[in-house]
């Protein structure tokens, strides 16, 4: 099913191209074209999760990765909703609904046998480490060994080390199973493509303070997840240098969305179908900025990309403490000069949902209206669009009355009432 | 906060938040799982205290894998000379690590001893003593060990054959399963939880870096389901349930534990085929819902006595 259902869309995304080059409709369809390589029997399948593991490395060896939690997630949006349909067969094998609906999708996915074989089963202990876990049982469903690429939570020379031992580690599984002997031209070369994607990417961010938001936050942050595979590779710079033509254009040319309200989201948007977009934009609220689209990584140096593609994960907005996340959220909310942050809670979410407090109260104290928004990633079972029309709604109230008595005190009250006491050890 | 987290977490957090913990001067985390990690940051900002400190304890069990930890290790011993004033030096390291190895050998042969028939102490007895060695100072629990060891088994006929249970799973700290158990006229002759037979198993070899047989101890001592490699983890069961002749399995888990939840079909799916009693029990970390198990105890207890099939 996997598979067809990836055929279909990367044909319906090749023919909307010819007709009108878009970067978004480009990313998906080398997305899923990526996703699809992983079945060609011929191909070197590494199973990954891209916004999180370095993949310059992987492009290096002329690998496309194949993010397996990227693929699975697609399926509820593309079968129209019906992300349970397959979740229930892990269930029925004892995975019970407290884990995430991400990794039950999976697990349901491999259960009745739409996943590709992988040659190396790769995965990441950083957010989160469920992840982990459900690459280790994929991995063992096909009599592999998984392969944990563990980044701890500080930056230190220790940690530095540690993590480029690990990388040099899995080169060498990369040599084994591909055949080649690593090259290191060709990582710099990969190094060369991410640098200058990044620099993209910063250039995007900054065109999307214009007011009104010249693009979409929400897909900014499925671009930032979903394309994170594409880091080393010369695709991913053309996406970004596509999505900067559109934008430009679309200043210019003052055909950017009417805007009431800008809002920051964080940490990521839900992959199955709600309503949470369509009342936004009927309200003329833009999603101006997602956490995760923001560059948190230094340049990479070319020269030692080993030590630097380690630093790349060590740097990463989820590892390490929660103080660099809840600053980076707060500057976020000033540089993009927005009326709400909204924090999409998905139930199993352990870290977003234990340090959600933290960003709470740092919004706080500068009179950011914040909502936390319950909601799932892919289950549909537990997603209430009522609910969500009614919160989402006053939450539009508070940010309303904000601006209407100014940014100050006055609306503040309202703001605490609703939305902030009632979560908060402060 | 949000409810579907960790009860054991919250219940730290609370412990922090409304002052619990006066006498307490200093806490050290561990990287151990998401929720432990946020648990410190969101400790480190709403609770005062003179020493907090994030110990990471990598999950690759390897050469690699222990110079880390020996690395995060020494930055431990540096802070708490500079936060308290104190020098730990070679010897004293050494020292520490021989008398934890005498205890870690008592305690063994306590554990040891329950591979009997019938074994030879109560599961809650154990558990209590556990409890308390793992809190109180070391020379304080000394005299209770000492006359734990040398107990005679309660007399009993040579009929008296209780189920034998093993309890696996995470933090137990509350002897209500165990006592749901005995009450039950069942056994409870192993425990392989975070603070059970897992945690004594495996000596600190006394060499000439302490650090590094330190980190090399606790991070290839028997795995707990938080690192990688389930196979790991049944082959030990199947160990445990072979040495201390095991009728049932009880899997006790905290509400929300990931980890657990996707250990749990695995090891349900080992004890099908080797046709072992399972239960897994989720609890609160305090066992507040005691009566709606109790019943499910006891079922899972018949099915091991025979009485019901």
């Amino acid at each position: 099913m996997m598979r067809s259902v990836f055929q279909d869309i990367v044909a319906f995304m090749e023919q909307r191209l010819e007709k009108r080059p878009r970067g978004f409709d480009l990313f998906t369809k080398e997305m899923l074209s990526a996703c699809l390589g992983a079945f060609d029997e011929d191909a070197t399948t590494v199973y990954v999760s891209g916004y999180a593991f370095p993949t310059e490395l992987l492009w290096a060896f002329d690998i496309v990765p194949f993010d397996f939690e990227i693929a699975c997630n697609n399926l509820p949006q593309a079968t129209g909703g019906n992300g349970s349909s397959i979740m229930i067969h892990s269930e029925n094998e004892g995975y019970s609904r407290d884990i995430c609906s991400f990794y039950r999708l999976i697990i349901g996915c491999m259960i009745q046998g739409m996943l590709p074989k992988g040659d190396l089963y790769l995965t990441s202990s950083y957010y989160c480490h469920g992840k982990a876990k459900a690459n280790e049982i994929v991995a063992s469903s096909e009599g592999k060994e998984s392969v944990l690429f563990d980044v701890p939570n500080e930056i230190s020379p220790s940690s530095i080390r540690y993590v480029v031992s690990q990388l040099k580690e899995i080169t060498s599984k990369l040599e084994t199973i591909t055949g080649q002997t690593f090259d290191l031209d060709k990582l710099k070369e990969a190094v060369s493509w991410s640098n200058r994607a990044r620099s993209l990417l910063i250039e995007i961010n900054n065109l999307m303070k214009a007011k009104p938001c010249p693009w979409d936050g929400a897909r900014a942050c499925l671009l930032a997840l979903g394309g994170a595979i594409f880091w080393g590779s010369p695709i991913m710079y053309n996406i970004n240098q596509m999505l900067i033509q559109e934008i430009q254009a679309r200043i210019e040319k003052g055909t950017a969305m009417p805007e009431k309200y800008r809002i920051l989201w964080y940490p990521w948007v839900p992959v199955q179908q709600t309503n949470i977009f369509s009342t936004l934009r009927e309200n003329q609220a833009s999603v101006v900025m997602a956490e995760v689209a923001n560059v948190w990584w230094s340049e990479i140096d070319e020269a030692s990309p080993f030590e630097a593609l380690a630093l790349k994960a060590l740097e990463n907005l989820l590892v390490g403490k929660a103080e660099k996340r809840v600053k980076s959220i707060v500057k976020l909310a000033e540089d993009y000069d927005v009326d709400g942050v909204i924090h999409f809670s998905t139930p199993a979410c352990r870290h977003e949902n234990f340090s959600s407090c933290l960003i709470l109260d740092a919004l706080n104290d500068k009179g950011i209206p914040f909502l936390n928004l319950d909601g799932d990633m892919t289950d549909e079972r537990n997603y209430s669009p009522k609910r969500t029309m009614n919160t989402l709604c006053l939450f539009l109230e508070v940010m309303k009355n904000r601006k209407a008595a100014g940014a100050g005190n006055g609306s503040r009250q309202v703001i605490d009432q609703l939305f902030f006491r009632n979560d908060s050890f402060g | 906060m949000f409810p579907n987290l960790c009860p054991y977490l919250q219940n730290i957090l609370d412990s922090g938040l409304s002052k619990k913990l006066k006498k307490v001067e200093g806490i050290i985390f561990t990287n151990s799982c998401d929720g432990m990690r946020r648990l410190y940051d969101v400790w480190s900002n709403y609770v005062q205290m003179p020493f907090s400190f994030m110990l990471e304890i990598p999950k690759n069990r390897d050469e690699n894998g222990i110079a880390y930890f020996s690395e995060q290790l020494l930055d431990l011993k540096r802070r708490l000379e500079e936060v308290f004033g104190v020098k730990i030096s070679k010897d004293k390291l050494k020292t520490a690590i021989s008398l934890m190895n005498d205890r870690r050998g008592m305690i063994m042969d306590l554990f040891e001893k329950q591979k009997q028939i019938p074994p030879h102490y109560k599961g809650s007895e154990l558990l209590s003593f556990c409890l308390e060695e793992t809190t109180c100072p070391k020379d304080e629990t000394t005299q209770k060990l000492e006359a734990l060891t040398g107990q005679s088994r309660t007399p009993s006929s040579s009929q008296d054959r209780p189920p034998r249970i093993l309890v696996m799973g995470n933090v137990i700290d509350k002897p209500a399963l165990f006592e749901m158990v005995e009450n039950a006229r069942a056994s409870v002759v192993a425990f392989d939880t975070c603070n059970g037979l897992r945690h004594y198993s495996g000596f600190v070899e006394n060499g000439s870096d302490p650090i590094e047989s330190l980190a090399r101890r606790y991070l290839l001592k028997p795995p707990c389901t938080r690192m990688p490699g389930f196979d790991k983890r049944i082959e030990r069961l199947e160990q445990l349930i072979e040495e201390y002749s095991i009728e049932g399995v009880i899997y006790g888990s905290l509400k929300f534990c990931d980890y657990s939840l996707f250990e749990v079909p695995r090891i349900e799916d080992f004890l099908r085929k080797n046709r072992l009693p399972f239960l897994v029990l989720e609890n609160d970390y305090i066992w507040s819902d005691v009566e709606r198990m109790r019943i499910r105890v006891e079922a899972l207890l018949e099915v091991v006595s025979g009485e019901f099939d």
